[in-house]
């Protein structure tokens, strides 16, 4: 509490420099989240291909086959987000999330929540619930075995569910289901594994992927992305 | 409240409030009128009678069968509206006779004017509670419980006149015109008083004490004590209980879950109504459903949280029931729950950005009814030698205390992509090494191979006990996937895929 503005005045160097101390772990209050704000992977030529990363409040979607890096990517956006946004949700339906994993890929595990829903409908329901609950940065839907004939309505529900509450809403599947509810979608597709050294050791995946449909970006491009066995700065 | 079947069923059916409605003594129409409506009156509905009968005079009457289940929870909120007011409040045992479908409650509003201001805010505040509540109620205050309730008894339901206080120098003036029927007297000794031309209250008073006991016994001399305010009055207990109940006789047995859920979310607002008047949340849920045929299905369903939150309290119900369907069409259900205080939240300026606590707690309850119990949480990596070994814990998410990681420091490595259950594997081995795989995951000739990694543990258990040679093998088709030998079992399996 000042008494007067010259009190103020004498205090700012204090709190900027606790501004500076607090960094990230600051934020401001009841306000909702930039409707242009985005989540990078911190993998840098992926990122690019995405013009910043993925957007929050909205449905994106990679699909791939086995192989094609859909998880190593998703990990790394799960790991960057959990580091610096807050907190995230992995609604496995696939049964996949491999904790060792997503550790030895930087997720905090303590800011992940993981739901192991049993069937499709669960699942899909799961995902609503999560995001009805406001407040978690991004929502990871692991859809890689399910069916991919799911209801046409589901995705935009889901959709309008993560435009309310600011939740960047990744979908996983083994071939494309959102249609045109999602804002970004990706097609992997695994392009090269490296096994090297006596004994032979697994050092590298490298994948393919193709962004085929971004709203503000709509020309197709693809990169390939190196995913080594070993920590990368 | 005077007329307790026909308030406990519009309690527990708004939408028949304005409509004429008539509760019968039983189904058929032979049955007796047990209670009318203000708006079947106004049409010549009168007791009494039969439904038949009713239904001759009006035959757009909706005609309720008394439930003992709905009565018992409307005495249930009687009480509860008493007890939002003062902890002091005991319900007064049905009694039988003229009286009967009367249900009182007795509170002790000594210094109640400390929360209400006056005893007269205290009566209105309490009248407008019982009828939050769903009940048309009556209310005075007196300087003794049998004065206070004979009062009340007298009091109109509807308007103001249903709130009353009485000062001490009042009671005998106020209770003077009234009929003698009001105290209830048995069949003997009202017939003795009709006799003597004793009608009213005050003529009773008039008479002289003495020689009425020696003319008509004890019991009028109780009357005569009643009136005064001078019978025994032991001291109200303090209630201790936080059980609640709500109970719905369905009109027809129902299979599907969709009715059900709309007789569940009546019960439900109901109870939360209730617990809210009390300043209490939902705990654990307990459902009882009567089951055609004579069975009964039981069950309790966890609330993580205690809420009030009426949808989410559905969806619980509605999960567990799908979850496991009733065996039979259900005649009739009963809810339970134990009030539980309310939470408050106070988010933490260093605490990781997220739901608010009691949202959060709210949607962990609701995801563990839909994936199960132990199947929602935060990952732990388990202290096992055993590939891909985990525990889910409690998912509380916590300020950092180590520092973060510099941005752009990211880290990129292939993830392992999980099955649950490991795919069999049928696999053409060649100097110890996988050659060719045929699977549901990974087909092909075996291109590159890494390994094998021996992994053996659990040795003192014969149930717990493994060794597996696991390989990294990357296949024609593609596919890098985890290979797994069973030294134990001898058998191939692919338990993970790098993906």
């Amino acid at each position: 509490v000042f008494r007067s503005p010259t009190d103020a005045v004498r205090s700012l160097p204090a709190i900027e420099s606790l501004l500076r101390d607090l960094g990230p772990q600051l934020r401001r209050g009841g306000t909702s989240v930039d409707p242009g704000a985005l989540l990078p992977t911190g993998i840098g030529t992926f990122d690019d291909l995405l013009r910043g990363g993925f957007p929050r409040g909205a449905l994106s979607e990679i699909a791939g086959p086995f192989s094609s890096g859909r998880t190593s990517l998703a990990l790394a956006l799960l790991a960057r987000t959990t580091s610096t946004e807050g907190i995230a949700a992995v609604i496995d339906g696939a049964d996949a999330f491999d904790p060792i994993s997503a550790a030895s890929a930087g997720v905090d595990l303590d800011r992940v929540l993981w739901a192991r829903a049993p069937r499709l409908r669960e699942t899909l329901r799961c995902a609503e619930r999560v995001l009805e609950a406001h407040g978690f940065a991004l929502v990871l839907l692991d859809l890689a075995g399910a069916d991919p004939r799911i209801a046409p309505a589901t995705w935009p529900r889901l959709s309008r569910a993560a435009a309310a509450t600011g939740t960047a809403l990744v979908v996983l599947s083994a071939q494309r289901m959102t249609g045109t509810a999602a804002a970004l979608a990706l097609e992997t597709a695994p392009a090269q594994a490296r096994f090297t050294g006596t004994p032979a050791v697994l050092e590298e995946l490298e994948i393919r992927v193709s962004l085929v449909r971004h709203r503000t970006a709509p020309e197709a491009r693809g990169v390939c992305v190196r995913l080594p066995a070993s920590r990368a700065a | 409240v005077n007329d307790l079947p026909l308030a406990a069923e519009l309690r527990a059916h708004p939408e028949l409030s304005d409509r004429p409605v008539i509760v019968a003594s039983g189904p058929g129409p032979r049955a007796e009128i047990v209670a009318i409506s203000p708006e079947a009156a106004s049409r010549g509905v009168r007791r009494p009678g039969s439904v038949a009968h009713a239904r001759a005079i009006c035959p757009e009457i909706c005609v309720r069968t008394t439930s003992p289940a709905v009565e018992s929870a409307a005495r249930a909120a009687l009480l509860d509206a008493a007890l939002s007011c003062t902890p002091r409040a005991v319900p007064i045992p049905p009694c039988a006779g003229a009286y009967a479908a009367e249900a009182a409650v007795l509170l002790d509003a000594s210094g109640i004017t400390a929360l209400f201001r006056s005893e007269a805010g205290f009566a209105a505040a309490l009248c407008a509670r019982t009828r939050a509540l769903g009940l048309p109620g009556n209310v005075a205050v007196a300087s003794s419980r049998s004065v206070a309730h004979l009062a009340a008894r007298a009091l109109r339901p509807e308007g103001p006149d249903a709130v009353h206080v009485l000062s001490p120098a009042a009671e005998t003036a106020f209770l003077a015109p009234l009929p003698i029927d009001l105290l209830d007297p048995d069949d003997a000794l009202a017939e003795a008083l009709t006799r003597f031309g004793v009608r009213r209250v005050g003529q009773l008073l008039a008479l002289p004490r003495r020689a009425l006991g020696l003319r008509l016994g004890p019991r009028v001399l109780e009357l005569i004590a009643r009136i005064r305010g001078g019978a025994t009055e032991p001291p109200l207990p303090v209630p201790c209980g936080l059980r609640l109940v709500e109970a719905i006789d369905l009109e027809a047995p129902v299979d599907r879950l969709e009715p059900l859920a709309f007789a569940l979310q009546g019960l439900l607002s109901r109870l939360r109504d209730r617990l809210a008047a009390r300043r209490l949340a939902c705990g654990d849920l307990t459902i009882s459903l009567a089951l055609e045929g004579g069975g009964r299905d039981a069950r309790r369903v966890g609330v993580a949280a205690p809420t009030l939150d009426l949808r989410v309290l559905v969806r619980l119900l509605c999960h567990a029931l799908e979850a496991r369907p009733p065996t039979a069409p259900v005649e009739s259900v009963e809810l339970e729950t134990e009030g539980r205080a309310v939470r408050e939240g106070q988010l933490d300026l260093f605490r990781p950005a997220g739901p608010a606590p009691a949202v959060l707690s709210r949607t962990l309850a609701e995801l563990e009814s839909l994936c199960g119990r132990g199947r929602v949480g935060a990952p732990r990596i388990a202290d096992d030698h055993r590939e891909g070994a985990f525990e889910l814990g409690p998912f509380q998410p916590v300020p950092r205390t180590a520092p973060q990681p510099a941005a752009g420091g990211a880290v990129r490595t292939p993830a392992v992509r999980a099955l649950r259950p490991p795919v069999r594997a049928q696999v053409r081995v060649s100097r110890d090494r996988p050659e060719a795989i045929r699977s549901a995951v990974a087909n092909g000739s075996v291109v590159h191979v890494a390994g094998p990694w021996r992994t053996t543990g659990g040795w003192w258990s014969r149930d717990e006990r493994f060794a597996y040679d696991c390989f990294d093998v990357e296949t024609s088709d593609g596919t890098v996937a985890r290979l797994r030998f069973d030294h134990l079992r001898k058998t191939w399996h692919i338990d993970a895929v790098y993906d």
